[in-house]
């Protein structure tokens, strides 16, 4: 297999980085290397910056019609290459076929709904706010803006941002994972083909160095990031002590409350898509079942029964329904965590570790793993392990549930599943989480929505997709106009 | 092969629409040419239908495991070589089949615009299979 060296887009052209170190892309369920991503230098992020500076001018003044032709094409593009997009993040990622496909989908939404720019970029006014006096607010693109994104949803991600930046009149560079940088190679084939004028959109791939460079060049208006909470707070502090806008999705402990009147039959294939799925490794993984009062035996032996039965293996399997981790490093931390809860007193009551999957004797696997008997101060209840492992906690009341839920630093999701609408009015009103489900476990906002968050999950104030994402990438003006 | 995903019982559809397209296709002669040739475009048209399906129908969100469908409780032989009575044996055994799949997947698949699509290729089936056995 061809060993392929990933290139930087910059100014409409692939240019091979100078950079002299590199990191293997690997496929997880084989651990086969696949490609070799450069750490690219400082230097090379500002080409891609001068490169999206010079070409903001132009941009901004094209009407946002045309700009939302380009979305238009982009859209049908991605449509086209549907299976090359999902396949690739299968191979670099080792999600499910139809995760990866739920992905690509999710990232051409945000594409359709950014192609409503002539719609969501209008201002608003007021005649006479005094005598023979008017007034505008007019919105106005800002200039460069990059985003610095996870491995987890790595075509998606990106799509949270660049398609409303780019549609407002900004100039844009992503900055992927150097886990899983291919998808966005493959989505800047398609940028090239949509045609973009020279440094409308730019991809450059690194590490810390790549992303510093940004946050310290004095030309990047605003960065958005989606990864870890230790990271999302380096970023926001470094950007806001630079000047910049920044919006940082960051980590997650959520929580999935069963009341005694769940709809067991739907609520337990709803938790096993929700912790298990993407092997657990997304911001929006249940990863505590919290089950109120006597619901905790019967639910336990649902879940178990479920999680059992569940089959993993390499994702373009299509009846495989759970891949692998995404490396072996992630794998690793995942053990220490199941050696941590039987350590601090769990049960475990299924055992993921020593699964074999025939024919991958190398891939990063585990199995469905759920501990019972979790209380709220263990460590695999309080930090995010990211990976396929439940912790099932008891308690009394509904009270106590939000208690569990709001003694985590975490607010990024939660769910509650019941019958009952005054519990489900109560959870909306009261759960210190940005995205909440009732009767979902993945309650992930679609693109005309905020993704939203709160407590350390979320630094900063407006949110990736949707409206939120529109006042990210635009300035206010306001115009008070007299006419003698 | 259990379908115990979304896109497991998509592909599966896909395929079937497929299988029927190249039976058809080959098929395609003496007293059965013309209706069998239509039966392999509206295959094909069908099969481009399951694909838009599967990919535009597909949900985050109720990504959620499903149970009791089997492929092999689909499975089909045929064998387009065959002589022209056997040929419309076939081709009914393939309509119902393709017809109980789809009424099959439409409870099964938790996406109702998904569902939809596949009680009309049912009821197509069914619709295809009546004509067939006026022949």
């Amino acid at each position: 297999m061809e060993i392929k060296n990933l290139k930087n887009y910059i100014a409409n052209e692939w240019v091979e980085s100078k950079s002299k170190e590199s990191l293997e892309v690997r496929n997880p369920a084989t651990n086969e290397v696949m490609a070799r991503v450069p750490l690219s230098t400082v230097e090379e992020v500002g080409e891609a910056v001068r490169a999206a500076q010079e070409a903001f001018q132009d941009w901004r003044e094209t009407t946002p019609y045309t700009r939302a032709r380009y979305m238009f094409r982009l859209k049908n593009l991605m449509e086209e290459r549907f299976e090359d997009l999902a396949q690739i993040i299968v191979r670099e990622h080792g999600k499910i076929l139809d995760e990866a496909r739920g992905e690509v989908r999710r990232g051409i939404e945000n594409v359709e709904v950014a192609a409503g720019v002539p719609s969501l970029m209008m201002g608003y006014n007021m005649e006479d706010v005094s005598q023979g006096i008017d007034e505008d607010c007019i919105y106005q693109p800002v200039g460069v803006f990059c985003c610095v994104t996870p491995f987890n949803f790595p075509s998606m991600v990106p799509l949270w941002f660049l398609p409303y930046a780019v549609a407002c009149g900004n100039t844009y560079i992503v900055k992927p994972s150097e886990l899983c940088p291919m998808s966005q190679n493959i989505l800047f084939e398609l940028f090239d083909e949509v045609d973009f004028p020279p440094g409308v959109v730019n991809l450059v791939h690194g590490d810390k160095r790549a992303v510093d460079a940004l946050l310290d060049h004095p030309d990047v208006r605003g960065l958005s990031f989606v990864g870890s909470t230790p990271v999302g707070k380096y970023i926001y502090a470094k950007a806001a002590a630079n000047g910049k806008r920044a919006q940082c999705q960051t980590g997650a402990k959520n929580c999935l409350v069963v009341m005694g009147d769940a709809v067991l039959d739907k609520t337990v294939p709803s938790i096993m898509s929700s912790v298990f799925g993407t092997a657990g490794q997304r911001c929006l993984a249940g990863a505590l079942v919290i089950a109120v009062g006597d619901v905790y035996e019967p639910l336990k032996d649902k879940l178990l029964e479920s999680a059992a039965r569940i089959k993993v293996g390499d994702g373009l399997d299509e009846t495989v329904q759970m891949g692998p981790v995404v490396s072996q490093k992630s794998l690793d931390r995942i053990l220490g965590y199941v050696e941590k809860g039987i350590e601090e007193g769990a049960t475990l009551l299924l055992d993921g570790r020593d699964i074999q999957v025939e024919g991958y004797p190398n891939g990063y696997f585990i199995g469905p793993t759920i501990f019972t008997d979790v209380t709220s101060d263990m460590v695999i209840a309080r930090e995010e392990i990211f990976g396929p492992v439940l912790g099932v906690i008891r308690v009394d009341d509904f009270n106590e549930a939000l208690d569990v839920i709001h003694d985590s630093p975490y607010g990024n999701a939660a769910s509650l599943f019941t019958s009952s609408g005054k519990w489900a009015r109560e959870f909306k009103y009261r759960v210190r989480a940005g995205n909440l489900g009732i009767n979902i476990g993945i309650a992930a906002p679609i693109a005309s929505f905020p993704f939203c968050g709160m407590k350390d999950s979320f630094f900063g104030d407006l949110h990736g997709q949707g409206r939120d994402a529109i006042d990210f990438f635009t300035d206010r003006k306001v115009v008070i106009s007299r006419w003698f | 092969m259990d379908l115990a995903t979304f896109g497991a019982i998509m592909s599966f559809g896909l395929d079937l629409e497929q299988q029927a397209a190249a039976f058809y296709e080959i098929a395609a002669r003496g007293a059965l040419e013309e209706s069998f040739a239509n039966l392999a475009k509206s295959a094909r048209k069908r099969a481009v239908r399951m694909e838009r399906a599967r990919r535009e129908g597909i949900a985050e969100m109720i990504l959620e495991p499903i149970t009791g469908m089997d492929g092999d409780d689909y499975h089909l032989e045929l064998t387009p070589d065959a002589d022209e009575a056997e040929l419309l044996r076939q081709a009914i055994a393939l309509e119902e089949t393709t017809q109980r799949f789809y009424m099959d997947a439409a409870v099964k698949i938790p996406v109702r615009e998904v569902a939809r699509t596949c009680i009309r290729m049912a009821q197509e089936s069914e619709r295809r299979r009546a004509e067939l056995e006026k022949l």
